[in-house]
Parts: structure tokens; C-alpha cells; sequence
């Protein structure tokens, strides 16, 4: 395998190598030491199925349940494995989405600066996310370095956001969208969890901000304080220098870490073209920060 | 009277440092068709070394036409208010001239003025100028920016301005401060009428130079006719455009600096201090605008 870095230090271009067959063990150190270094690897024409996905997915740990599809009946998905998140635009018949859909009004959530699943008590390792028909404009993925925007702070706000606690619920970014529409029954996921807002990588060492737009609150500030102070480092966190965005072609495969890194989804004319893009996301295995109350979503 | 520059855009010039007038004195029809065509020009403009009072203030403000009733002082009740109703209290200080604690309600209300807004767009007929008076001023932070709403239009592709060219937005306080978790209720039963939207066109036209410019304000919660998620995804991609750093001047505040902005062609915000320990007293009135910028939805 051979890395193209893609943005000095941040995002690697990952070439030499098929994904879609079983890998060698060194085959699997080398992707993981290529995340550890880059934060966000980009496969070109890596045609895969769902299966041969989450095959690959699973050389890096156990795959998490989507949010989306434990909030969603089996009739409603499109996607019937319950770990293959479905980034797309179509509906289980697969036409287009209404404009006034309500999955579609949940979807728009992706377009603010996010980690995957901070909304869960051990939030997201590794997301990967497969290009299997791309709209003709628009639609990028952006990507920001957590690590290189947590080393930019000045030694004052590092000082003040060392030991900081935030919550994350799912219910945080839609409120921030007008929306609020889950359904019955779904109260307990929306329910927050807490994350520290400086997290270290347990294997660089490498200190990054825990940023998301799932926040909601720090633990001991007032609310409105706590959102207008996260705005800002979030502001600081996505300047351009942070930050890379990719131009999806079909059969792209794209792996980022969502504990050093946020992503956001961008604009296209989602009612006219289809972008249908499958993520699987393997599940953290720490806590970042003491959950309160213990029982917190899972 | 001079003016220099202060920063340039693709688009021309955006705000302008004022020398040579001394605005608490008397003031020839001359002297101030000059700073009105300063604002046309530049959108921003920065006097150092005017000492107003209060009064002064105000009566330099009414040379620009009629004053609004700040929202601050019409949402509380005059035992709690420092200042005359004209005069919006930008400070972080109590009637008592005692620093706000953490928790305190008007404390977190101010915070909404972190966010990129436009003064007054939650009034069916805004606001034309902002005149801004620092009386004290904290020791590090508290910068107010200003963005340049003209040459962010200029700015946008052929396909954005065709697509917001005739959009209508909905404006209200409540919609600015939810985004930072205070909700609309907490404002009190008897100010809810105050926080009914209006309706603003999102693209305006300035009546002397005849350049468009965009009309954002952290106010908006809503495009008519669309839903509502895609139109905040969308405000938030074009605010983020209107705001990048070649659109931007940060203006560091000294003692008895007067900055007058342009709330049709700009959007401004403060930025973060200490305030929980550093003073910063600021007052600023306001000067209504003429016209309103879209048709309302009933009468309000």
C-alpha cells in the first residue's frame, strides 16, 4: 500500500491495495498506522458490495448499530443491515426523497461540523464511507484536523478547556435545524452523554478538540455561554489550513476518525440527482468522560 | 473631515477611519451629508476621541433621522434599566454599575450578540445606522467585527443569486437566541408579541448607491416556503460565505472610539472577554430605517 498525503500531515490518498478481498494482518496495521498518522484516508475505485464492507470494516473492530436505523422500522430502511448507515437521498422504494421528508429534514443534521456518534457514551473509532452513485455537482465531504486546531489554541484557551466536560445528544444538532420530529419511543437515545472536550490518541499520544455539533452544553456554564464559547472553537477548528475537501467519485472509499477529526456534508440538488453513499462506523471502546447519571445511551 | 480606508475587498472599499471633526460639537447639514456619504462608501466608520454623554449622543444620532426604542429597554421594566430607552446598554454591568454574574439573565440574553446579526432586523421596518459609543473598555477581548454584506453578494455564483434573488425570510429575537439555548419563553409572557417574525427580503437593494447586498442576521429562522431545517442549512452555508476573513475588519476598541455601521449593507458581532471580571461599557443608539424590505404576512 502507498500514501499520497493529500494536505501536509492531514488526509491521505491510499493507493496499491484492493479492499474488497481479505487482508494480510501487516496489510491491516499498515491502513490503521496511515490513520494514526493522517487522520482521514481516501480509497480510489474500490467497487464493493455491503458485504465485502463491512468485511473490510471489521479488520478495524466491531461494527456499531446506526442511530437512524434503530430509530426506524425495518419496513422504513433501504438498507437492511442494521450496521450499513444509509447516506443517501432515496426512500426504502428508492425514489427520491420529498422535500418536506422528514428523514430528509433529519439528513440536512450532516450538513453542521460533526464527530460520528458523540451522541453515544463511547462515541465512533473509524467511519468508512462508500461512493456508490455521486451527484454530478456538489455534495462534498469536508474534513477538519482536530489535532493540528487543538496545537493552534493559544496556552490561555488550553489552559481553560483542559479538564472542560460537554454533553452530546442527536437532539442538539437537529434543535439547532428546527427539528425535533423522532417519534415515540426514541426519548432514551436522545438522551446526553458526556465527552471531554480535550481527548489524547491512544496511540500517538496526540492531543485534539472533541468538537461536534451534537453539543449542547458544558458541564458548570450557563448554556447560552457554553453554545457561544463551542461556536467559537468551532469557528477556530474549520478554518481552511484545518481543513480538506473531498470530491466524491464513484467507488471512492473514504475512512476518517471521528476522535480526531469533524466532517460535514455539503450542498447538492438532492430533490433532482441521487447520491447514495453506505457508512459503516465501528464502535468506540472507552468512555472519554464519567457518564451522570451511569446508565447513559448506549 | 478625512477618511482612510480601512480595508479593501474585491468589491471596494469597507470601512473607513474619520479624522478631523469633533462629533459633540455643532455639526453644519454639510458636515453630516459628508458622513453619510462616508456610510455609502464604506458601511463602517470609526471616529476616535469622542466624548459624548449620553445626551450628546443622542442628540448627534437625531441628525441621522428618528431613534428606535431598544429592544433591551422595551423588554425590561424601568426599575432595571440603567440607561434612557433610546440608549441600548452594551455592557455588561447592573443599574448598580456591578458586574453581571455568570447566571444572570441579561448577561445570557448579550450573548446572542456573538453571533453574526444585523441590529434590529426583527423589526418589520429595521434598523438604517448603529452608532456605537465606548465609555470603557476591558483589557484584552471584546472586539466588535463587522462583515461586508455588499461584497459578499458580489461574491456568490450566477446559480445563488438567481436562487435567493426573491427569497423571504422570517426574523425574530427568539430565533437568535434559541440557537444558543435561551429559550423564548424565558423573555416573559409580556414580551412575546415582541418576538411575532417579520418578513425581510434576503437580497436588498441600498436606496442611495443602488448596490445589493445580502441581508442575513442570526435573527432569521426561516425561508418562506421552505422547510424549515433547509432553510437554517442554507442560511448558515451563506453566512459562513458572507463572513470569510476578506470580508471582515475587527475593530479594537479604545475609550471614547464611536463606530457607526450601516445595518442594511452590514452584519457585525462581538467577540468573547473576560466579563466576568473586566468592565466594558458601551452605548449605542439607533436610527430607524424607512421602509419596510418585504410585505409582512398580516398586518403587525
Amino acid at each position: 500500500m502507498k500514501l499520497t498525503p493529500l494536505h501536509d500531515g492531514f488526509v491521505a490518498e491510499a493507493s496499491e491495495i484492493d479492499i474488497s478481498n481479505p487482508l494480510s494482518p501487516a496489510e491491516v496495521e499498515a491502513v490503521e498506522a496511515g490513520m494514526d498518522q493522517y487522520a482521514v484516508l481516501v480509497f480510489r475505485d474500490q467497487p464493493l458490495t455491503d458485504e465485502q464492507q463491512c468485511d473490510f470494516t471489521r479488520n478495524f473492530g466491531e461494527l456499531e448499530q446506526t442511530l437512524i436505523a434503530q430509530m426506524t422500522k425495518g419496513s422504513e430502511r433501504r438498507l437492511q443491515p442494521m450496521e450499513m448507515g444509509d447516506i443517501s437521498n432515496l426512500t426504502a422504494s428508492g425514489t427520491l426523497r420529498a422535500r418536506d421528508d422528514s428523514r430528509r429534514m433529519y439528513a440536512l443534521g450532516n450538513r453542521l461540523w460533526h464527530a460520528d456518534a458523540s451522541f453515544r457514551a463511547t462515541g465512533a473509532i473509524y467511519s468508512l464511507l462508500s461512493a456508490r452513485v455521486v451527484p454530478s455537482k456538489g455534495g462534498n465531504t469536508e474534513f477538519a484536523d482536530m489535532r493540528a486546531a487543538y496545537d493552534a489554541l493559544d496556552a490561555q484557551t488550553k489552559a481553560l478547556i483542559e479538564d472542560l466536560v460537554t454533553e452530546h445528544s442527536i437532539a442538539f444538532s437537529r434543535a439547532q435545524l428546527g427539528f425535533d420530529d423522532y417519534g415515540s419511543g426514541n426519548e432514551d437515545k436522545v438522551r446526553p452523554v458526556r465527552h471531554s472536550l480535550v481527548r489524547t490518541h491512544p496511540v500517538t499520544g496526540r492531543k485534539s478538540l472533541y468538537l461536534s455539533a451534537h453539543i449542547g452544553g458544558i458541564i458548570g456554564w450557563p448554556v447560552p455561554e457554553a453554545r457561544a464559547f463551542i461556536r467559537d472553537l468551532t469557528e477556530h477548528a474549520t478554518q481552511p489550513q484545518f481543513t480538506h475537501a473531498h470530491q466524491w467519485r464513484v467507488n471512492d472509499l473514504v475512512i476518517w476518525d471521528n476522535r480526531t477529526t469533524m466532517h460535514r456534508a455539503r450542498r447538492y440538488r438532492d430533490l433532482e440527482e441521487v447520491r447514495d453513499l453506505r457508512r459503516t462506523t465501528i464502535k468506540g471502546t472507552t468512555l472519554t468522560a464519567a457518564q451522570v447519571p451511569a446508565m447513559a445511551a448506549e | 473631515m478625512h477618511i482612510t480606508p480601512l480595508t479593501r475587498n474585491a468589491s471596494g472599499d469597507f470601512a473607513g477611519e474619520v479624522s478631523g471633526i469633533d462629533l459633540t460639537g455643532t455639526l453644519s447639514d454639510g458636515d453630516i451629508a459628508a458622513i453619510e456619504a462616508g456610510m455609502d462608501r464604506f458601511a463602517v466608520l470609526v471616529f476616535h476621541d469622542q466624548r459624548f454623554d449620553d445626551d450628546t449622543q443622542l442628540a448627534f444620532s437625531r441628525r441621522f433621522g428618528e431613534l428606535e426604542i431598544s429592544s433591551g429597554g422595551e423588554m425590561s421594566k424601568p426599575e432595571e434599566r440603567r440607561l434612557k430607552l433610546e440608549m441600548a446598554d452594551i455592557s455588561n454591568v447592573d443599574r448598580n454599575n456591578r458586574l453581571r454574574d455568570a447566571d444572570d439573565r441579561v448577561r445570557l440574553i448579550a450573548l446572542g450578540n456573538r453571533l453574526w446579526h444585523s441590529d434590529a432586523s426583527f423589526r418589520a421596518v429595521p434598523a438604517k445606522y448603529s452608532l456605537l459609543s465606548a465609555r470603557v473598555v476591558p483589557g484584552k477581548g471584546g472586539n466588535t467585527e463587522f462583515a461586508d454584506m455588499r461584497a459578499a453578494y458580489d461574491a456568490l455564483d450566477t446559480a445563488t443569486k438567481a436562487l435567493i434573488e426573491d427569497l423571504v425570510t422570517e426574523h425574530s429575537n427568539a430565533f437568535s437566541r434559541e440557537t444558543i439555548g435561551f429559550p423564548p419563553e424565558a423573555y416573559g409572557s409580556e414580551n412575546q408579541s415582541k418576538l411575532r417574525p417579520v418578513r425581510q427580503s434576503l437580497v436588498r437593494t441600498h436606496p442611495v448607491t443602488g448596490r445589493k447586498s445580502l441581508y442575513l442576521s442570526a435573527h432569521i429562522g426561516s425561508i418562506v416556503g421552505w422547510p424549515v431545517p433547509e432553510a437554517r442549512a442554507f442560511i448558515r452555508d451563506l453566512t459562513e460565505h458572507a463572513t470569510q476573513p476578506e470580508f471582515v475588519h475587527a475593530h479594537v476598541w479604545r475609550p471614547w472610539d464611536l463606530v457607526i455601521w450601516d445595518n442594511r449593507t452590514t452584519m457585525h458581532r462581538a467577540r468573547r472577554y473576560d466579563d466576568l471580571h473586566d468592565i466594558r461599557d458601551m452605548r449605542r443608539s439607533t436610527v430607524r430605517g424607512d421602509a419596510m424590505t418585504a410585505p409582512q404576512a398580516q398586518a403587525a
